[in-house]
């Protein structure tokens, strides 16, 4: 049996359940029920089903997920990809046909960029509040051009 | 001093590898008492014999079955005092043979000789049967396993299944192509209609349990039958190793 550091891969015909940990890659086939983590990479194939949350350094999606993911450094959703669940990344790359349903967020940039949720929220609300006032004065003051 | 213990010959070429590694042990001044495994006296009976001599160097001469004999016989004796085990691997297919493999009788003395010792890991399937290669199930059809390791469990369909000493478990399942026109493609370019679905997973404790008793084997001997737990005994055993080779594990793995 030749042995490389290759990390951990479950083949198609392999049902998992129970948390799977490596330091290396996980390369996922078959389905897993429960969690996944690496220090490293987790590869989601096509094939794959996972059912629990999926932690990586960089995690790449093109089988279904159902679930969180977090992804240290990026996500990568693929076209054949699914995500039910929320993901936390910093950089998230979602390609054309993809299906994610759920929330996502980067909470270190936000961080970086010194710009919080509640700010961008409070930014929103004031635009939509200034509009309808200003429809108001333009009723009010209906000649104001004559 | 040493004590070593040759596999019984295979045939007369093997007959004189073995006689010319006994004329120049004693060349190198690492001569010491030579046994000879037999239907009459097995690896661990002679290893016995050395442990009760109290020799502190077990030199094992022969294939994987053979060493790994001596390596079960040597942990299961529990021996109170440093015992180092030389390796001398014969059978240049083995995977013995690509760390334990020498080009020559010289090289194989000059390492004994020099007595670099390595701690490795040894894999132990309950409840006596240590080896230092891989144990495998070979299923003659696609098999039901189910494999508790750590903290999962796995149901899998597997034809063939191998665990390295360290506790590397490695599942294929064989699937032929299905594809007509695929299949005379590969053809054409001679390529094998067969691909291997793999799975990798690394472990402490394994436990295997099937549907149907399947045989476990190390090397060509069955040593177990499912279900069946196999465990890993981390720096269990001191080697000698090459000198010139940074070696860690039997498969690259420091545990």
């Amino acid at each position: 049996m030749k042995q490389q550091q290759v990390g951990t891969i479950v083949g198609s015909s392999v049902h998992l359940t129970g948390a799977i940990k490596d330091v290396s890659d996980i390369s996922i086939f078959g389905s897993v029920d429960g969690e996944v983590t690496s220090e490293e990479k987790v590869i989601i194939e096509e094939s794959a089903k996972v059912k629990g949350p999926v932690s990586g350094r960089e995690v790449i999606v093109s089988g279904y997920v159902n679930g969180t993911i977090s992804a240290k450094e990026r996500l990568e959703l693929n076209a054949s990809g699914v995500i039910k669940g929320n993901i936390e990344t910093k950089n998230l790359l979602i390609h054309s046909g993809a299906t994610f349903i759920g929330k996502s967020s980067m909470p270190e940039k936000k961080v970086e960029e010194g710009f919080t949720p509640e700010e961008e929220f409070e930014a929103e609300t004031e635009t939509e509040e200034e509009s309808p006032l200003a429809a108001k004065d333009e009723e009010e003051d209906p000649d104001k051009d004559i | 001093m040493y004590y070593y213990i040759f596999e019984q010959p295979r045939n007369a070429r093997e007959r004189a590898d073995f006689e010319k590694i006994r004329d120049i042990a004693r060349e190198f001044s690492i001569s010491g008492e030579v046994s000879q495994a037999s239907p009459a006296r097995s690896p661990e009976e002679l290893v016995q014999i050395a442990i009760e001599k109290n020799y502190t160097t077990i030199v094992g001469i022969g294939n994987d079955a053979h060493i790994n004999k001596i390596v079960g016989a040597i942990l299961n004796a529990n021996v109170t005092y440093p015992l180092a085990l030389g390796i001398i691997s014969t059978d240049p297919n083995s995977l013995l043979h690509e760390r334990w493999g020498f080009t020559s009788p010289q090289e194989a003395c000059e390492t004994l000789k020099f007595r670099k010792l390595e701690k490795f890991t040894v894999g132990l399937i309950e409840p006596n049967i240590y080896y230092l290669t891989s144990a495998r199930i070979e299923c003659p059809k696609p098999t039901r396993i189910i494999l508790e390791v750590d903290h999962w469990k796995a149901e899998a369909i597997i034809d063939r299944m191998e665990v390295s000493n360290n506790l590397y478990i490695l599942l294929e399942r064989y699937i032929k192509e299905k594809s007509l026109i695929k299949s005379a493609y590969n053809w054409l370019i001679g390529k094998d209609n067969i691909s291997a679905d793999q799975s990798i997973f690394k472990g402490k404790i394994i436990k295997i349990d099937s549907a149907e008793p399947l045989p476990v084997l190390v090397g060509d001997n069955i040593v177990a039958k499912t279900p069946v737990n196999i465990y890993r005994k981390i720096n269990a055993l001191n080697i000698i190793c090459k000198r010139d080779k940074i070696m860690t594990d039997i498969s690259s793995n420091k545990s």
